[in-house]
């Protein structure tokens, strides 16, 4: 699984950060630190956090298609 | 009828259990001002760009300022010191930056993510505990049965209250909540009340203040009372007391609508009941998507500190402004199909908790104990039908929410 956050679109809600706080780290209350490839483990709570996300600038994708995109 | 009265309308108690098509008829017009010089702003854009601006103001007078007694020798004798206290009664919901952003620091600083976490086994098993107790019964009565003595238990034991004092706040809290809405805010009987609930809190408040810095316990409360240090300067006594009260009744009022609507909409919609019933996983889309089709808190107001131009009107300095959350919700420019409860929209972005600055501090906390509390909902109760559709709603229009809901169920599993 691949996580990509939208690093213009993130206002420091920090919801992420309660939903998976594994994965997710707000420093100095607006640098959003994460987890870009999660376990597959943390599915669930990775997603919580796509959910809660008051601007939507979490995107989870299958690891596979992402590897493709990349350059 | 006239767009300058549709805020009425939606006010109005006979509007509550669907406000909606009145929501439709306010968004033709995206800033509608009403009769009384409010200024009504109802599309997802409108109130989006207005969330982000700094000439929009939460200051407000503070719905506790004491009212006139009508005896002016008492007036002064009396009110000068309960003003003082009353006027700085104002918790971070109606201050403005700086001040806003260090009271809200202090609150976040105590609002860690492991001590939310850390709740979810005690909402579990508060969950299961409440759920038992409908055992041999062939009704269920939502709110006094789940929806209001779960989100009160948390916030108790969050903050650090005694849970045998809640009976004492119950009516404090109801009061309080009650000052939010626009009607109480201009009646002058109202606002006594609501001054006198104040006094009664905040004295309740002082009280348990002082025995957290005698005893400290690992709560919320020790931690905002805790004294400062040259490093670690503390929040002032009024300004802590303001701030306690603040998520007591937020906690109190608020989480009790997000869990009763999202059992009566799961009930109205059979089909999506079952798949969460299936599939628990479900549970974060079947919240997100409830905070945008039926949220908790309908609507904020705020005032202008300029003219704002907004969506090709101009909103003039000084006027009261209505931010209508759930008809931006419904927003057809925003959201497809918005009148249908969709968990499985690709782009739920709701304010079922507000936004920009001022968003919901308890957030978090309302996601865990609807999820946790929907999900068992929807897995021990048998065969569950509604009672009455529409249930019996609260007076609030802001805090909109079912009265009850009775639901009648074939056993518990």
């Amino acid at each position: 699984m691949r996580v990509v956050v939208d690093l213009n679109r993130c206002q420091g809600y920090a919801q992420c950060c309660y939903a998976a706080p594994a994965h997710f780290e707000l420093r100095g209350h607006e640098i959003l630190f994460y987890d870009p490839a999660p376990p597959e483990t943390a599915r669930a709570r990775i997603e919580r956090a796509e959910q809660a996300c008051p601007v939507r600038a979490i995107s989870v994708e299958p690891a596979g298609l992402a590897e493709e995109d990349a350059p | 009828m006239p767009e300058d009265t549709l805020f009425a309308e939606v006010l109005d108690p006979r509007n509550r259990a669907d406000p909606y098509p009145i929501y439709a008829r306010l968004r033709r017009t995206p800033v509608a001002r009403q009769r009384d010089g409010a200024y009504v702003v109802s599309t997802h854009a409108a109130i989006r760009s207005l969330l982000f601006d700094p000439r929009l103001s939460s200051e407000d007078l503070p719905p506790s300022r004491r009212p006139p007694t009508g005896n002016p020798l008492k007036d002064w004798l009396l009110n000068p010191i309960k003003n003082r206290i009353a006027n700085a009664h104002r918790p971070l919901i109606f201050r403005d930056p700086p001040d806003h952003d260090t009271l809200r620091g202090f609150v976040m600083s105590e609002f860690t993510i492991a001590r939310v976490n850390d709740l979810h086994g005690r909402v579990a098993a508060l969950v299961d505990g409440l759920i038992e107790t409908c055992r041999g019964r062939d009704t269920v009565c939502l709110v006094d049965d789940l929806s209001y003595p779960l989100p009160v238990a948390v916030i108790c034991d969050l903050l650090g209250v005694p849970e045998q004092d809640e009976p004492q706040f119950h009516a404090w809290a109801t009061r309080l909540a009650t000052a939010l809405e626009p009607d109480a805010r201009r009646d002058e009987e109202a606002r006594r009340a609501t001054v006198e609930t104040f006094d009664a809190i905040a004295d309740y408040m002082r009280a348990l203040i002082r025995q957290k810095r005698r005893q400290p316990a690992d709560d919320m409360l020790s931690g905002l009372a805790r004294r400062g240090t040259r490093d670690r300067p503390a929040m002032g006594d009024v300004d802590l007391i303001a701030t306690a009260v603040l998520l007591l009744v937020a906690g109190h009022e608020t989480t009790v609508n997000l869990i009763t609507n999202g059992m009566l909409t799961l009930l109205r919609h059979p089909d999506e009941l079952a798949r969460l019933k299936a599939d628990p996983e479900r549970a974060p889309r079947v919240i997100e998507e409830l905070l945008r089709y039926e949220p908790p808190v309908h609507f904020r107001s705020r005032k202008t500190l300029g003219d704002i131009a907004v969506a090709g009107a101009t909103i003039p300095k000084g006027a009261p402004v209505i931010l209508l959350f759930a008809a931006g919700n419904r927003d057809p420019e925003r959201f497809s199909e918005p009148d249908r409860f969709d968990p499985d929209r690709a782009d739920i972005q709701h304010f079922g908790f507000g936004g920009g600055l001022h968003y919901c501090v308890g957030a978090p906390l309302a996601r865990i104990e609807a999820e946790i509390a929907l999900v068992a909902l929807c897995r021990r109760l048998r065969d569950p039908k509604l009672l009455a559709d529409p249930p019996p709603y609260r007076p609030g229009a802001s805090l909109r929410g079912p009265e009850n809901l009775g639901i009648r169920i074939a056993g518990i599993l």
